[in-house]
C-alpha cells in the first residue's frame, strides 16, 4: 500500500500558522517579485480567487473581499515543511519525500497490523494538525498513482473529508470515474487535449485503455500510468529521484531594467546559481539557453532567446558567464523596459561519465568551483561570487508582504499575551 | 608462548608526551559529543514547539514576566490548569487553562478571568512547557521586545 500526503494550499496554510488573526481568513500567497498568486486558501478559493494570475490584474478584486495578501515567505515555509515531514515519516517506516509540500509513504507488511487504512489516514490528519497546525490530505492506493489519485478525492471531491483509500478495483473506479483525465499523476494539459481527441475524458476511461496501445501512440510513461491505475506497481522511488534533466534559473526583477549592465549581472547572478546546482547533483551542460523579454501586460512585447553550444561539457560558473557574455549583444536592445531574464542548462551529462576533448580542453577548474561551495556553504549564500554579479539591491526580491520569519529569526518570534 | 608474550609485554619503553612538540592529546577528547545542548534539556518535541515572547503582566504569579521567552509544545496533551497558549479570538494568548469552567484565568491579582463563551474563536495552540528569562537583555531579542 502507498499513501501520499500533502498539505492544503502549503504556502497559504503556512502563513496561518503564526497568525491566529487570520485563520479563518481568505488567504493568497504570491510568487517571487509579488508577480502572480501561487497558493490559495479554501476561503479564498471560495471566492473564486484564480491561481498563476498576475497580482496586479487581481489586485482590486482582492481588496474588495478583504482578502490577506503575503509575499512568499520561503524560510517560514522550509522550516514548517521540515516539521511536517517529520512528523508524516512517523506512520511509516519508508518515506520519500516528493516535493515541500507532498510526500509519499509506502507500507510494506502493514496488512497485519493495519486493517483500517481510513482510520489510520485520520490519525496521520490528526497529528499533523495538532503538532504543526498545518492541514493535510491523505490518499491510500495500491500503486504511487492510485494513491495521487486518492490524494485528490480526499481533498478536492465531496464526502471525503481529508482521506480517501483505494484498495480495490472497485474503489478504485468510483474515484477515477469523478477525475478529469488531466488529475490523473503525469498526465499534463497537452496530453490531455489529445486523449480528450479519442474520447478519453476521466482518469477511469484512461484506466480502461490498452497499455500496449497507449504505448504505441504516445509513450511508455502513459502506459505504465494506465497499469499503475490498474493496480500494478510501474514506478519505484529510483525512477521518480533521478536527476534533473534541466536546470534553470530565472526570475522577474524587481524593477524593469532597461540598460545591459544590469542585465549582465542579472544573467551572471543566475549563471552561479545554475552551475551551483549542476555541481551538487554532479552534472555537467553541454548547452545553454539565455533568454530576456518585456512584459506581456505592457505594449512592444519584446523577446530574445539564444542557445549556446559548449565545446566541452561544463559546471563552472565563469565558463557560463562567459557564454553569457558572447550573448549579450544579441539579446539587449536599448529601449526596451527588461521585465524578466533567466538561464537554462539543457542536455546535461553526468560528471562522471564526461568526455574530454582531444583538441579542446576543458576550462573548468573543479578545485576553485568546489572552494568557492564550501565557502559559501560555511559562510553564507553569496560570500564568494563572481564580480559581474549585481552587488547592488535592486536586483534582489520585492516581498511588499512578507510575514515574519517566525521560526527562523529571534527578532521575528511571535508575540504572546499575557 | 605466553611466557615470552608477557616478557615482550614487559619491555615497555617510556615515552613521555612533550607539549609543543609531539601535541599532547587532550585527554578528554573522547568526550566531546557530551556537551550541553539547552534544546536537548528544554524541547522534547522539536517539530512540534515553537517559542515565543510573552508580553504583559498578568502571568506573574507563576512567575512569566514581560519579555521572558515561553516554549510551547503543540504535542502535549493539556490538563487541568496547565499553562498554555491559546488562539482567543484572533490572539495567541498565554494563561492557565480551567478546562472545568472553561475559563482563562490569569495568574495576578489585577487580572480578572476570562471565560470562553461559544461565540468566541477558540483553540488551545500548546502548552507552555518552560519559560526562559533573559536577566541581560540579548542583542538578538532586542527587537522583538519594542
Amino acid at each position: 500500500m502507498f499513501a501520499l500526503v500533502d498539505a492544503v494550499a502549503f504556502y497559504a496554510s503556512a502563513e496561518k500558522v503564526f497568525d491566529p488573526s487570520i485563520r479563518k481568513r481568505p488567504v493568497v500567497v504570491l510568487t517571487n517579485n509579488d508577480g502572480c498568486v501561487c497558493a490559495v486558501s479554501p476561503e479564498a478559493r471560495k471566492l473564486n480567487v484564480p491561481k498563476f494570475e498576475p497580482y496586479f490584474k487581481l489586485r482590486n478584486f482582492l481588496q474588495q473581499h478583504q482578502v490577506v495578501i503575503r509575499s512568499s515567505n520561503y524560510e517560514l515555509y522550509a522550516d514548517l515543511s521540515s516539521r511536517m515531514m517529520s512528523v508524516i515519516g512517523r506512520f511509516c517506516d519508508n518515506q520519500y519525500i516528493y516535493s515541500i509540500d507532498e510526500s509519499f509513504l509506502q507500507f510494506t507488511g502493514f496488512q497485519s497490523i493495519i486493517n483500517d487504512w481510513y482510520a489510520y489516514g485520520q490519525e496521520i490528519r490528526l497529528a499533523v494538525w495538532r503538532e504543526t497546525k498545518l492541514p493535510v490530505g491523505v490518499g491510500f492506493g495500491i500503486t504511487p498513482t492510485l494513491s495521487k489519485a486518492a490524494n485528490h478525492a480526499a481533498k478536492k471531491l465531496a464526502g471525503y473529508n481529508g482521506v480517501a483509500v483505494i484498495d480495490d478495483d472497485h474503489s478504485a473506479n468510483e474515484i477515477l470515474a469523478k477525475m478529469s483525465v488531466t488529475d490523473v499523476w503525469g498526465i499534463g494539459g497537452r496530453l490531455g487535449k489529445k486523449l480528450n481527441m479519442m474520447h478519453i475524458h476521466t482518469a477511469l476511461d484512461l484506466k480502461k485503455q490498452n497499455p500496449k496501445h497507449m504505448r504505441k501512440q504516445f509513450s511508455v510513461v502513459v502506459e505504465r500510468t494506465v497499469e499503475e491505475l490498474n493496480g500494478q506497481v510501474c514506478l519505484s522511488w529510483d525512477d521518480v529521484k533521478q536527476a534533473k534533466q534541466e536546470i534553470f534559473s530565472t526570475r522577474s526583477f524587481g524593477e524593469r531594467v532597461t540598460n545591459i549592465h544590469d542585465l549582465k549581472a542579472a544573467l551572471s547572478t543566475h549563471c552561479s546559481i545554475v552551475a551551483k546546482k549542476l555541481r551538487q547533483q554532479g552534472s555537467m551542460t553541454k548547452r545553454l539557453v539565455v533568454f530576456a523579454h518585456s512584459s506581456q501586460h505592457e505594449g512592444n512585447f519584446y523577446k530574445r532567446s539564444f542557445l549556446y553550444d559548449f565545446p566541452v561539457p561544463t559546471s563552472d560558473s565563469r565558463v557560463l558567464a562567459n557564454a553569457v557574455n558572447e550573448i549579450l549583444p544579441h539579446i539587449f536592445a536599448p529601449g526596451v523596459r527588461f521585465y524578466k531574464a533567466g538561464i537554462g542548462a539543457i542536455e546535461l551529462v553526468s560528471e562522471q561519465y564526461m568526455q574530454e576533448d582531444l583538441f579542446s580542453p576543458t576550462l573548468d577548474n573543479k578545485k576553485l568551483m568546489g572552494s568557492i561551495d564550501s565557502i559559501n556553504k560555511m559562510f553564507g549564500k553569496g560570500t564568494i561570487k563572481l564580480a559581474s554579479e549585481q552587488q547592488t539591491k535592486t536586483w534582489e526580491m520585492k516581498r511588499a508582504f512578507l510575514s515574519p520569519r517566525y521560526t527562523t529569526r529571534w527578532s521575528d518570534i511571535p508575540k504572546i499575551q499575557c | 608462548m605466553y611466557e615470552q608474550f608477557y616478557e615482550l609485554k614487559m619491555k615497555v619503553i617510556p615515552i613521555y608526551a612533550e607539549a609543543g612538540i609531539s601535541g599532547f592529546e587532550s585527554p578528554a577528547a573522547e568526550y566531546t559529543e557530551l556537551s550541553l545542548s539547552l534544546d536537548e534539556l528544554l524541547i522534547t518535541h522539536p517539530n512540534a514547539t515553537f517559542i515565543g515572547v510573552a508580553n504583559g503582566d498578568s502571568m506573574q504569579g507563576v512567575g512569566i514576566f514581560d519579555g521572558d521567552l515561553l516554549i510551547v509544545d503543540r504535542s502535549e496533551t493539556t490538563t487541568q490548569g496547565d499553562i498554555v497558549v491559546a488562539n482567543y479570538n484572533g490572539n495567541f494568548v498565554c494563561k492557565i487553562i480551567d478546562k472545568q469552567r472553561k475559563q482563562l484565568l490569569s495568574a495576578s491579582a489585577k487580572h480578572r478571568p476570562v471565560s470562553i463563551s461559544d461565540a468566541d474563536e477558540f483553540q488551545i495552540e500548546g502548552v507552555v512547557t518552560r519559560s526562559v528569562r533573559l536577566h541581560r537583555k540579548s542583542r538578538e531579542l532586542l527587537s522583538c521586545l519594542l
